[in-house]
C-alpha cells in the first residue's frame, strides 16, 4: 500500500525532529534551532509528500509527440 | 525575571531604570552607556525647547568644529593630485572619555580655528593671484591675437595710403590708427582719427555684444575677433570659461566712450595696448615674465596649501570620530534632567532586564574612567507604560526580523515570525522560484558574501551590494530551498534529471503522439521525468503544483492562527482563545481544511478500481455552498459524504455569530462584574480586568519607586468594542477566502518561472544545438548562444524572477500570515549609540 510509504516516512521525519530537538545544545542559538530543524523538517516532508501522493494513482499519463528512442 | 537566554520568539524584557549621575562622571556614564548601545535615554525636558537646554552652547561649538572639519575634507578630496586620508583604524585614537578629554577638545577646538584661519589665508591669497594670473593670461592672448590685426590692418594701410596719397598728401596718416577701407560709412575719407578698444569677452555673449554695438554706433566701426582656444580656468570655483579676444576700430573719443561703456556693461574686460608693434612687443615680453613670477608664487602657495592640508588629513577621521561622539553624548546629556543645587544629572531609560548587571558594571568603569569615586546610581523603576520592542537578533534572524518588523513593530512581548519565517520564509520563495540550477546560483551568491563575511562587513558597501550582505543568509536559505523545491518539481534550467527509475514506459513502436504506460512503480523523490517534455506536462504539474500551493497556504494560515494562543496567554486575555481562536481555527478548517482532505483522498484512491468516478474538486467545494446536502453520486468519494458536508457548512457558519458577539459579550459581563463590585475607574483598571496580579507585583515591589505619568487611560466603550469585533471577523471570514485564494501564486510564479526558462531554453541553445552550417559555424552559434544564455539566466530567471518570488514571499508573510495574529503595536527601541548609520561626511 503506497500510502503507507508516506506515513511512514512521516514517522521516520518526527523521530528525527524529535532527536534534533532533544539533541539541541543548550545556549544561546537553542531555540532557532530547535524552531528552524523542526519547521524545514515539516516543510520539506509536505512538499515529497504531497508531490509523492499526487503521483501514487495518476488519472493521466504522459503523452510525447517527439519520442527519439535511441535516447531512451 | 527573564530567562537564561534570549527568546527569539518575542521581545526582550525591558526595564525602565532612573539613573543618578554624580555632574563630573557625567561625560564618561554617558559614553559608557552609547558604547554598551543597550539603552534608550528618555527625553525628560520635553517642554523645553533645544536652545534653552543646558548644553546647547556646547554643541554648537561642536557643530562649528564639524562645520570646519566638512570644509577641511572638503579641500582635501578636491586636491589633485589626490592626497590619501587615512582611515579610523590607522591612527592613534583621539582620548574621548577619561580626565583628559574636556582638555583634549579644547586642544582640538582651538586646533582647528588655527588650521582654518591658516587655510583661508592662503586660500585668499591663492585667489587674488590666481585673479591676477588669469588678467595677465587674458592681456598676453589679447596682446598676441590682436597682432595679428593689426599686422593685416598695416598691410593694407600701406595700399590706403597710396590711395590717400593721390587725393590729399598734404595731411599725414596718424600714427596710432589703423584703418580699413571697407568700413561703413566713412565715405568721406577725411578726418579719419580711428582709434581702437581691445579686450576679452566670453564667446557666448560675443553676438550679442557685436550686435548691440552695431546698432549703437550704426555701423561706425569695426570689428575684429578672435577665439582663445584654451578655456581660462577660475582658480575658486574650477568652472572654465571661453572667451574671445575682439579689437573694434572706431572713430572719435564719443564712439570709443560709448564702446568703452557698451564693453564693460557686458562682462567684457578691456586691455590698454599699444598701436606700436615694438611696443607692443615689449608689453608681451613683460606679461610673459609677471606670468612666470605668478605661476612660481602660486606654486610656492599650492605646496603649503597642500602641507597644511596633508597635516590635518593625517588626523580627520579621528577628529571626526571624536566630533561626532562627543556630540552624541552632549545631544544625550541635554535629555537628562539637570539638578543645579545638588550637582547630579538624572536620566531614566529603557534597557533589556537581562542587561542590567552590564550596564550596572559599565557605571562602574565609567566612574574610574572619571577618575572620581562617585559612582552613578541605577535604580529600577515600576511603571504602568509600555515598554519599547526590542529584539535580540543574530546574523542569521536579523534580516528576517527586519523584515517583519517592516510590517509593524510588534507589540512589546507579543510573538513575532521573525524566527519563524527564517525558514518558511525562503520555502514559500523556492516554492516559487523552483528550479535546482537557480536556486544554486543564488545560494552561491549567499555562499560568497558568507564567506567574504569579514572583508565585506568592514568595507562599506554601496546600496545594492550592502542590501544583498545584509541579508546574506537569506540569500543562503533562498538557494537552499529553491533547490530543494526544484528537485521537487524537477526542474534543472527547464531541464528533468534522472535519478530514480521512471514510473512510466514508452512504448517501442513511436509513431505519432504516443501515451506513456505505468510501470505500477511510484517516482520516489520528486516529479517523474517522463513528464518532461510530454504534450501534456503543463496539464500535470498545474495540477499538482495549484493543489500544492493550497495545502501549504492552508496550513501555513493554521500556523498564523495558532500563533495567537501564546499572544492570548501573554495579554491575559484567555477568553479570546475560546471566542477567537477556536471558531477561527474551526471555520478554516470545516471549508479549506476539509478540501485539503479531500485533495489528500482523491490522491490516495485508485480510481481506476473505484466504483465511482473522480469527483471535481473545485466544483465539489462550490456545490457545498450552493446546493448543500446534494453529491453527485457519480463522483460520491464515500458514504455519508452529503451529511458531512451540511455539518461542517453549518459549523462554519455558527463560528461567525460566536467569533462576532462572544468577546463583546464576555468583556461587557466582566464590566457589568466590576462595576457590580463597586470598582469605579480611579486606577485605569476599568476596561473589565481587574487583574488579581497587580496585587503581587505591588507585594514585588516594595521600596520602588514608582514612574506613573502618561499612564493611558481607556474609557470603558461597548460601541469602539463592537466596531473593533465586527470589523475583525468580517477581515477574517472574507479573508480566509481571498487569503487562500491568494496562496495561489505559489502556483502562478512557479509556473511561469519554468515557463519562462523553457522558452530560454528553446530559443537559444536548442536552436544552436539543432543548427545545421559545418562544425566550425555551428561551435561558434553554440558559444555565442551559451554566452547569451548564460547571460539571461542570470539576469531575467535570477535577478528579475528572484526578485519577484521576494517580493511575494514577504507578501505571504505581511498580508496572509501575519495578519492572522500580529497586533503590531510596538514602539522600536532606539538605543543610545555610537553605531552612525549614516555617513553624513559627505553632505
Amino acid at each position: 500500500m503506497a500510502f503507507l510509504h508516506v506515513v511512514f516516512v512521516g514517522l521516520v521525519i518526527a523521530a528525527i525532529a524529535a532527536a534534533a530537538w532533544f539533541l539541541t545544545p543548550r545556549g544561546k542559538n537553542q531555540v532557532l534551532i530547535r524552531s528552524s530543524v523542526t519547521l524545514t523538517l515539516i516543510c520539506c516532508y509536505l512538499m515529497w509528500a504531497i508531490t509523492y501522493l499526487a503521483q501514487l494513482h495518476p488519472l493521466i499519463a504522459p503523452r510525447k509527440s517527439d519520442l527519439r528512442h535511441a535516447e531512451y | 525575571m527573564s530567562s537564561e537566554y534570549p527568546s527569539f520568539f518575542t521581545s526582550e524584557e525591558m526595564s525602565l531604570v532612573q539613573i543618578y549621575i554624580p555632574s563630573e562622571t557625567a561625560h564618561s556614564t554617558i559614553s559608557e552607556l552609547a558604547e554598551l548601545g543597550v539603552v534608550q535615554i528618555k527625553d525628560l525636558n520635553p517642554s523645553v525647547s533645544s536652545f534653552q537646554r543646558p548644553f546647547t552652547p556646547r554643541l554648537r561649538r561642536l557643530a562649528e568644529a564639524a562645520r570646519r572639519l566638512r570644509l577641511f575634507e572638503g579641500q582635501i578630496k578636491s586636491l589633485s593630485p589626490p592626497l590619501g586620508i587615512p582611515p579610523l583604524s590607522a591612527i592613534p585614537p583621539f582620548p574621548t572619555v577619561g580626565p583628559r578629554a574636556q582638555n583634549a577638545y579644547d586642544e582640538l577646538e582651538e586646533r582647528l580655528k588655527e588650521h582654518e584661519k591658516k587655510l583661508s589665508d592662503i586660500n585668499r591669497s591663492f585667489e587674488e593671484l590666481s585673479k591676477r594670473r588669469g588678467e595677465l593670461e587674458e592681456k598676453s592672448s589679447v596682446l598676441k591675437e590682436t597682432a595679428g590685426f593689426f599686422n593685416e590692418a598695416e598691410h593694407r594701410h600701406t595700399e590706403i595710403r597710396t590711395s590717400f596719397d593721390d587725393g590729399d598728401g598734404t595731411q599725414p596718416l596718424l600714427e596710432h590708427a589703423a584703418e580699413y577701407g571697407t568700413l561703413p560709412g566713412d565715405s568721406g575719407l577725411s578726418g579719419f582719427d580711428l582709434e581702437f578698444v581691445s579686450g576679452t569677452i566670453e564667446r557666448t555673449r560675443m553676438p550679442t555684444f557685436e550686435r548691440i554695438l552695431w546698432r549703437i554706433l550704426r555701423g561706425n566701426l569695426y570689428m575684429n575677433y578672435a577665439e582663445i582656444e584654451e578655456p581660462f580656468v577660475d582658480a575658486t570655483s574650477g568652472k572654465e570659461t571661453v572667451k574671445d579676444v575682439f579689437i573694434i576700430f572706431a572713430h572719435g573719443a564719443e564712439l570709443l566712450g560709448k564702446i568703452r561703456k557698451v564693453s564693460e556693461s557686458m562682462g567684457a574686460t578691456l586691455y590698454t595696448i599699444d598701436s606700436s608693434q615694438d611696443k607692443r612687443a615689449d608689453a608681451l615680453r613683460e606679461v610673459s615674465t609677471r606670468l612666470e613670477d605668478t605661476d612660481q608664487v602660486l606654486n610656492n602657495i599650492n605646496q603649503t596649501r597642500r602641507v597644511e592640508l596633508s597635516k590635518i588629513a593625517e588626523n580627520l577621521e579621528a577628529w571626526k570620530d571624536a566630533i561626532r561622539r562627543e556630540e552624541e553624548v552632549y545631544k544625550t546629556m541635554n535629555l537628562l534632567s539637570y539638578d543645579q543645587g545638588r550637582k547630579t544629572l538624572v536620566a531614566e531609560a529603557w534597557c533589556p532586564t537581562r542587561d542590567l548587571t552590564n550596564i550596572q558594571l559599565g557605571l562602574r568603569r565609567a566612574m574610574e574612567t572619571a577618575g572620581t569615586s562617585v559612582p552613578a546610581i541605577l535604580s529600577e523603576l515600576r511603571t504602568h507604560q509600555t515598554p519599547p520592542t526590542y529584539f535580540q537578533t543574530n546574523k542569521v534572524t536579523e534580516p528576517f526580523q527586519a523584515m517583519m518588523d517592516a510590517y509593524g513593530i510588534p507589540t512589546y512581548q507579543e510573538i513575532s515570525a521573525g524566527t519563524i519565517a527564517v525558514v518558511t520564509f525562503p520555502f514559500l520563495y523556492g516554492l516559487m522560484f523552483s528550479d535546482t540550477f537557480h536556486g544554486f546560483l543564488v545560494l552561491l551568491t549567499g555562499a560568497a558574501l558568507i564567506f567574504y563575511e569579514k572583508k565585506l562587513s568592514q568595507k562599506k558597501l554601496d546600496e545594492m551590494l550592502g542590501m544583498l550582505f545584509f541579508g546574506r543568509y537569506n540569500l543562503l536559505l533562498m538557494g537552499i530551498f529553491s533547490m530543494y523545491a526544484g528537485f521537487m518539481y524537477n526542474d534543472f534550467a527547464s531541464k528533468s534529471v534522472t535519478i530514480w527509475q521512471s514510473g512510466w514506459e514508452w512504448p517501442e513502436d513511436a509513431n505519432g503522439t504516443v501515451a506513456a504506460e505505468s510501470t505500477g512503480k511510484v517516482y520516489p523523490f520528486g516529479l517523474d521525468p517522463a513528464w518532461n517534455g510530454a504534450v501534456n506536462s503543463l496539464q500535470f504539474t498545474n495540477s499538482l503544483k495549484m493543489k500544492l500551493a493550497i495545502v501549504i497556504g492552508v496550513l501555513h494560515m493554521t500556523f498564523g492562527i495558532c500563533l495567537q494562543v501564546p499572544n492570548h496567554i501573554r495579554f491575559k486575555q484567555r477568553i479570546s482563545i475560546y471566542v477567537e481562536f477556536i471558531p477561527q481555527i474551526l471555520f478554516l478548517w470545516s471549508i479549506f481544511g476539509y478540501l485539503i482532505v479531500l485533495i489528500i483522498a482523491k490522491w490516495a484512491t485508485d480510481w481506476s478500481k473505484s466504483a465511482t468516478g473522480p469527483p471535481g474538486l473545485l466544483n465539489l467545494l462550490i456545490g457545498i455552498f450552493l446546493s448543500p446536502g446534494t453529491v453527485d453520486p457519480a463522483t460520491q468519494m464515500y458514504p455519508g459524504q452529503a451529511f458531512v458536508q451540511v455539518t461542517l457548512l453549518l459549523i462554519a457558519v455558527a463560528c461567525v455569530p460566536v467569533h462576532l458577539l462572544g468577546k463583546p459579550y464576555f468583556l461587557y459581563r466582566e464590566h457589568q462584574r466590576v462595576v457590580g463590585q463597586g470598582y469605579r475607574g480611579l486606577t485605569g483598571q476599568e476596561n473589565g480586568h481587574p487583574t488579581s496580579d497587580v496585587d503581587e507585583d505591588e507585594e514585588d515591589g516594595v521600596g520602588q519607586a514608582v514612574a506613573d505619568e502618561g499612564h493611558e487611560e481607556h474609557p470603558w466603550d461597548f460601541a469602539d468594542i463592537m466596531v473593533h469585533q465586527v470589523i475583525h471577523t468580517i477581515e477574517f471570514c472574507l479573508g480566509c477566502i481571498s487569503n487562500t485564494a491568494s496562496y495561489l501564486r505559489l502556483w502562478a510564479l512557479s509556473l511561469a518561472h519554468s515557463q519562462l526558462s523553457d522558452v530560454l531554453w528553446t530559443m537559444t541553445i536548442e536552436k544552436a544545438f539543432l543548427f545545421e552550417g559545418g562544425i566550425v559555424v555551428q561551435s561558434v552559434f553554440i558559444f555565442f548562444m551559451f554566452a547569451m544564455w548564460l547571460a539571461l539566466t542570470v539576469f531575467i530567471l535570477c535577478c528579475m524572477e528572484g526578485l519577484g518570488s521576494f517580493l511575494h514571499a514577504v507578501r505571504l508573510h505581511w498580508v496572509e500570515f501575519n495578519s492572522k495574529f500580529a497586533m503590531c503595536t510596538g514602539i522600536a527601541f532606539q538605543p543610545l549609540s555610537f553605531a552612525f548609520e549614516d555617513d553624513d561626511a559627505d553632505a
